[in-house]
């Protein structure tokens, strides 16, 4: 800092300048009475003190941050008293030396500084004289120093600014710039980088040549590039002076910069800090750094502004110091700001003051050199050392800015603040806007165009002209009670909510979601019909969620804020809120539980219950997360904490039915189902309604994945909390079963071990294909007799093995527990027509293949056998099953016969079982397996429906069976129409109905007849012509006989 | 303001419905769908009191189910700003209190109540005027006057103010 002094004082000059000029006083109090407090009176005293206050300033260093912004502003200050060193004294001449060096001031700061030698200034050397002279003889008659300063006191307490008084005056000014006959300043090109080095040189040049070179100075900017400025009367002497010069190219174009320019080369940009009385600002450093602050006076000339903060002094600290005690150095403590209470002072003996401030006509209470106000701290600093853009004070804080006065100013220098942080395109036509200053003041109108800063609105009130031209800043946004907007800037950014009230340009608004209230700058909001609840999204987790807290707890987010979450805590006891931050939360849950409710209902996720029980005993709403045991219920009348209430599971009661399965998959029937109160809705209709192109998916998996036979297969759970629910598999995850339930209409996961699928189940699986069949078409030519053997050319859409499929797993014959052994006669007597239509069968019947050769029996022995090889059947019939893919595949059900074998892998598999899912696989299958083979051979005899292309179906009789598989047929129902041959492909089987005259067309009986005395789903008896036995056979195989 | 209006919809039935009773099915689940929702436009629907007509239905491919316009009378209620209402006092807290008038909920903040009623909290959360003699707690009837709608697609809330003449409690079952 060279400022003359010792090393000592360097540190006392400390950020506190004015709190050290406020001690200066005590010292010198019996004469200082008339005298103001004002820094500006004079930084003389400045000098002085530090030379003589040494103990003080010493206590000092402890609290202060030494900031070079403040120093050079320091100087700056100082600068401006350099008159006074005329009179010789010690004092002033401390002064003198320091402002040497340290000038930043525009004109004569930059060329102070930089300027070489400052030999070759005459010229403008002298102007400053003469604005000086005046000055100078009257200070130079004190003898006495002590009246001196009073003298200087008094004169420059009336100004602000004591030596640029002349100066700043328009005039003045005016005779200062530069004229034609004043030397011009030139621009010379130089290195990047080297234009101090340049001019320093020039200087250096300067000293050594002496009155040869001819320039009168040279400039280096810090922000221009490339080039320096020289000042000289005539480029020749410029040329002169560069030459030589490494930094400068000789050949280089000189330019001269125009007079009317030359101001602007040397003035400091400024960057046009409008700061005026009653803004807010904030501190940027020291211990008030991030503070608030009001700006209460502004110097633009000595860039100093005095600002009004809440202080933060500890008063023990302070008395100590002022007492002369040790104080103990705590840099890191910050006093936490308090008004300053002087009855609380005046207890630790520290001497406060009071003094009128001469300016202002206020009384300050000086305490220790510091001056307060209504408790605030009044306190002079530099500009530097404030923030003034984009300052948004919050609500609390202007709140305690508000406290003492308990006046209504902070409405308006809240104004002067939102003036100062409006952005651009503020205003937005259809904006409703109030004027707030001048004549229109309290107009109401709309926006009707904005420009630049004045905008056009269109006034409410009658009589007026159609558009008024209004100035921004005369302007605030206007809302009325009951609209709807959203905060666009400050802390409640993208809140939304309704305006509940208007206090001058405050807003009350009430978020709709949250019914909480927030407080607004009327400008700091729009017009909006969004509803949001502010912000709903922090890292990865949002709103509502359910985290896992650090400390092995978990909760509901309840509110988002900017740094941190307010989480509901899932104790059930009492509501237990805490603020988590984001790094506290450890993960999201996500895993959907199932709990139980007090009488034993599942409850899961969206279901609605009611609690019963506890703190919040018949509140009611859906759940919306599980975890633990405990319930997050969501109430919406519930207005604490988000809606969400915690609570025991079983403490709660299901209210309805469950919804969870509905939702899950949202397709029209489950939403017809919801219609229905019971949710006990067949699983298969209502998951492949269409009869199964799903299904098939699942299907072909199953063959593919072999062990996925599973799928398909209804299941009972034997174990764990879902014991005894039944349900149907719809996937297969490692050990884990997806297993949809068929009381709750929701899939829920099971291990693999836990499930017992040896549930016969034939009466819902019958229910389910006799559903399948109620949707009629593509089940209709399933309904043809059919025979294997005789099935070459099958109509594409019939699917024969439909029911069939099923026969068997009615059958006793079916019991895992019946030994399967001598199976031939068994099923003879059982159940002879069905084992033509069994699965086996079926696949036992490629073309290739010769049919006669199995017989039915061993067709069915391969069956068991194959699937249970413990059950010791003499054929290796699992190598058949084995093989029996690779033929059949083409053209029969998708994978079908892998199935039954497959299911044999199955550990824990009860035996019999293994075709469950074969069968129940393929009842939903085959409507869309049916495509793809032979149907049954026709019979002479039989009533069929005839399809011819374009025409109707007439029915018809058939009179012969060709050898290529068409059929003779005669039309009309008895038999005396025209006779036509058809394909089997156009001819399809008509279904007898009850007491109708039918022929058998597969299986043992084949090509017997007999009446059908009875229908019993997709099973018909039949009462056999020939023997008059009753049997029960496949409505497939049963045709209509004419 | 209650209105009768006729408004028409899209009803979707599944085929399970056919038959005698279509018309039947179909009006017993435009009542079941529509009686209780809340459209912006024109607010609560509470009762439908008659089918004024039931268009050709149309098959909707795949599904099978069938699409009947259907149009209905029905009254609707829709709270308007500046309309003054009844309603009943659903909850009281320091913010103010909610009230519902139907469906339609209000809520009145602390500040839309006159000055001389303070925020009494407690088993009861209550406003009382100084005096004592206003007490507006829970399942107390007010008068009110909506000052702000807010109009969601399935909700309608306002804001109700009871700062004016005439307005507050009529009725209050506490001291009845």
């Amino acid at each position: 800092m060279g400022r003359g002094r010792d090393m000592d004082d360097e540190d006392e000059l400390e950020e506190e300048e004015e709190e050290e000029d406020y001690e200066e006083p005590m010292m010198m109090e019996e004469e200082e009475e008339e005298e103001e407090v004002e820094e500006r009176a004079g930084s003389a005293r400045k000098r002085r003190r530090s030379d003589f206050i040494d103990d003080v300033a010493e206590e000092d260093e402890d609290e202060e941050d030494v900031d070079d912004d403040e120093d050079d502003d320091y100087g700056g200050a100082n600068r401006k008293s350099k008159p006074r060193k005329r009179p010789g004294m010690d004092f002033i001449d401390y002064e003198a030396a320091v402002d040497s060096d340290e000038e930043e001031e525009e004109e004569e700061g930059e060329d102070d500084f930089i300027v070489d030698g400052g030999t070759d200034l005459p010229d403008e050397d002298d102007g400053r004289r003469i604005h000086r002279r005046p000055l100078l003889p009257r200070e130079d008659e004190q003898e006495d120093f002590e009246a001196l300063e009073r003298r200087i006191q008094a004169r420059y307490a009336r100004s602000s600014h004591p030596e640029y008084d002349e100066e700043t005056t328009d005039v003045d000014q005016q005779a200062l710039l530069p004229s034609v006959r004043d030397p011009k300043l030139w621009m010379v090109k130089c290195l990047i980088g080297k234009e101090r080095e340049t001019v320093v040189c020039l200087m250096q040049k300067c000293i050594d040549k002496g009155p040869e070179l001819q320039i009168r100075s040279a400039i280096a900017l810090d922000h221009l590039k490339n080039y320096i400025y020289i000042e000289a009367d005539k480029e020749a002497h410029v040329r002169e002076a560069c030459k030589g010069l490494r930094n400068i190219f000789p050949n280089q174009k000189i330019m001269l910069v125009p007079i009317k320019e030359m101001t602007d080369v040397l003035s400091v940009e400024s960057k046009a800090i409008d700061l005026s009385r009653d803004t807010w600002v904030r501190m940027k450093i020291g211990t008030y750094k991030g503070d608030l602050a009001k700006v209460v006076d502004v110097d633009n000339v000595r860039q100093r502004v005095t600002v009004k903060l809440i202080p933060r002094i500890d008063l023990q600290a302070l008395a100590n110091k002022l007492e002369g005690r040790e104080v103990v150095k705590k840099k890191a403590f910050v006093p936490p700001p308090r008004f300053m209470n002087v009855d609380e002072a005046r207890e630790l003996h520290i001497r406060v003051e009071r003094r009128r401030d001469p300016m202002t006509g206020d009384y300050f209470e000086n305490i220790g050199g510091m001056l307060f106000k209504d408790g605030f701290l009044y306190k002079t600093v530099s500009m530097k050392s404030i923030s003034v853009q984009n300052i948004k004070p919050s609500f609390d804080e202007l709140e305690k800015f508000r406290k003492p006065g308990e006046s209504g100013e902070s409405d308006i220098t809240s104004l002067s603040t939102l003036f100062a942080n409006r952005k651009k395109g503020h205003f937005m036509k259809g904006d409703s806007v109030i004027v707030v200053k001048g004549e229109l003041k309290n107009l109401k109108g709309r926006v009707e165009k904005v420009e630049e800063d004045n905008v056009y609105i269109r006034p409410e009130m009658k009589g007026l002209p159609k558009t008024l031209i209004v100035n921004e800043k005369e302007l605030c946004k206007h809302f009325e009670a009951g609209k709807n907007v959203k905060v666009v800037s400050g802390a409640h950014e993208g809140a939304t909510g309704m305006v509940v009230e208007v206090d001058n340009h405050v807003l009350f608004i009430v978020n709709i979601t949250t019914k909480e209230e927030i407080r607004v700058f009327a400008d700091d909001v729009v017009e909006s019909s969004e509803v949001t609840t502010g912000i709903t999204k922090l890292g990865e987790y949002e709103l509502h969620d359910l985290v896992e807290l650090d400390n092995r707890s978990f909760g509901v987010i309840i509110r988002v804020e900017s740094e941190a979450f307010q989480v509901l805590k899932g104790v059930p006891e009492k509501p237990e809120v805490s603020l988590v931050r984001l790094r506290e939360i450890k993960s999201k849950i996500e895993k959907k539980f199932n709990v139980q409710d007090r009488y034993k209902n599942t409850v899961s996720v969206k279901d609605v219950v009611r609690i019963i029980d506890g703190p919040c005993k018949g509140k009611q709403g859906p759940v919306e997360h599980i975890y633990k045991g405990v319930l997050f219920i969501y109430d919406r009348h519930h207005l604490e904490h988000a809606g969400f209430i915690c609570a025991k599971a079983h403490s709660c009661v299901i209210v309805g039915g469950s919804r969870s399965g509905g939702d899950r998959s949202g397709d029209n029937y489950s939403r017809f189902g919801s219609l229905k109160a019971p949710p006990r809705i067949p699983p298969s209709p209502r998951r492949s309604p269409r009869g199964g192109p799903f299904e098939s998916g699942g299907r072909n998996r199953g063959g593919r994945g072999g062990h996925d036979a599973l799928i398909g297969t209804t299941v009972k759970i034997r174990l764990g909390p879902l014991k005894g629910y039944r349900g149907r598999v719809v996937d297969i995850k490692g050990q884990l079963v997806r297993v949809e339930l068929e009381s709750q209409m929701k899939v829920v996961s099971v291990d693999r071990n836990y499930i017992s699928d040896n549930v016969v189940v034939s009466t819902p699986h019958r229910d389910t294909s006799r559903f399948g069949m109620g949707s009629e078409t593509p089940m209709h030519p399933s309904r043809t007799p059919l025979h294997p053997y005789m099935t070459p050319m099958r109509d594409a859409t019939a699917t024969p093995i439909h029911d069939g499929m099923r026969t068997p797993m009615r059958d006793r014959a079916w019991n895992p527990y019946t030994p399967m052994s001598p199976p031939r006669d068994n099923w003879e007597d059982g159940n002879p027509a069905s084992w033509g239509t069994s699965p086996q069968y079926r696949p036992g019947s490629p073309p290739s293949r010769t049919y006669e050769a199995p017989t039915p029996g061993s067709g069915w022995a391969n069956t068991p056998g194959g699937n249970y090889s413990e059950a010791g059947t003499p054929r290796e019939s699992s190598s058949t099953y084995a093989n029996a893919p690779s033929p059949y595949l083409p053209s029969t059900p998708g994978g079908q016969p892998m199935t039954p074998s497959s299911t044999a892998y199955l550990p824990g598999t009860p035996g019999g079982q293994p075709m469950t899912p074969g069968t129940g696989g393929l009842d939903v299958m085959s409507p869309v397996i049916g495509g793809d083979h032979d149907g049954p051979l026709f019979m002479p005899d039989i009533l069929v429906n005839v399809r011819r292309a374009g025409d109707e179906s007439v029915i018809g009789v058939i009179r012969e069976v060709l050898p290529d598989g068409s059929c003779r047929i005669v039309l009309g129902a008895n038999g005396n129409g025209e006779a036509i041959t058809a394909y089997q492909n156009e001819i399809d089987v008509v279904t007898p109905r009850k007491s109708d005259k039918i022929k058998i067309m597969g299986g043992a009986h084949r090509g017997a007849t007999g009446k059908l005395i009875g229908v019993d789903g997709t099973d018909g008896i039949v009462k056999l012509d020939d023997t008059l036995d009753v049997k029960i056979l496949d409505m497939i195989i049963l045709a209509k006989l004419y | 303001m209650f209105f009768h209006i006729i408004l028409e919809r899209n009803m979707q039935l599944h085929p399970r419905y056919f038959g005698r009773n279509l018309r039947e099915n179909l009006a017993a689940k435009l009542m079941k769908d529509v009686e209780g929702t809340c459209s912006g436009r024109h607010g609560f629907v509470v009762a439908i009191t008659g089918i004024e007509n039931i268009g050709k239905g149309l098959i909707r491919d795949g599904t099978g189910f069938v699409t009947f316009p259907v149009k209905y009378q029905c009254v609707v209620f829709r709270p308007f700003k500046g309309e003054i209402l009844e309603a009943v006092v659903t909850m009281v807290n320091k913010m103010g209190f909610f009230a519902e008038a139907g469906p339609v909920q209000i809520f009145v903040s602390n500040h839309l109540i006159p000055d001389d009623m303070e925020f009494q909290s407690g088993d009861m959360p209550n406003y009382t005027t100084s005096d004592g003699s206003v007490k507006i707690q829970k399942d107390c009837e007010v008068r009110l006057k909506i000052i702000g709608t807010r109009v969601d697609a399935t909700e309608i809330f306002c804001i109700g103010t009871i700062k004016d003449d005439f307005l507050g409690v009529i009725n209050d079952p506490a001291t009845v």
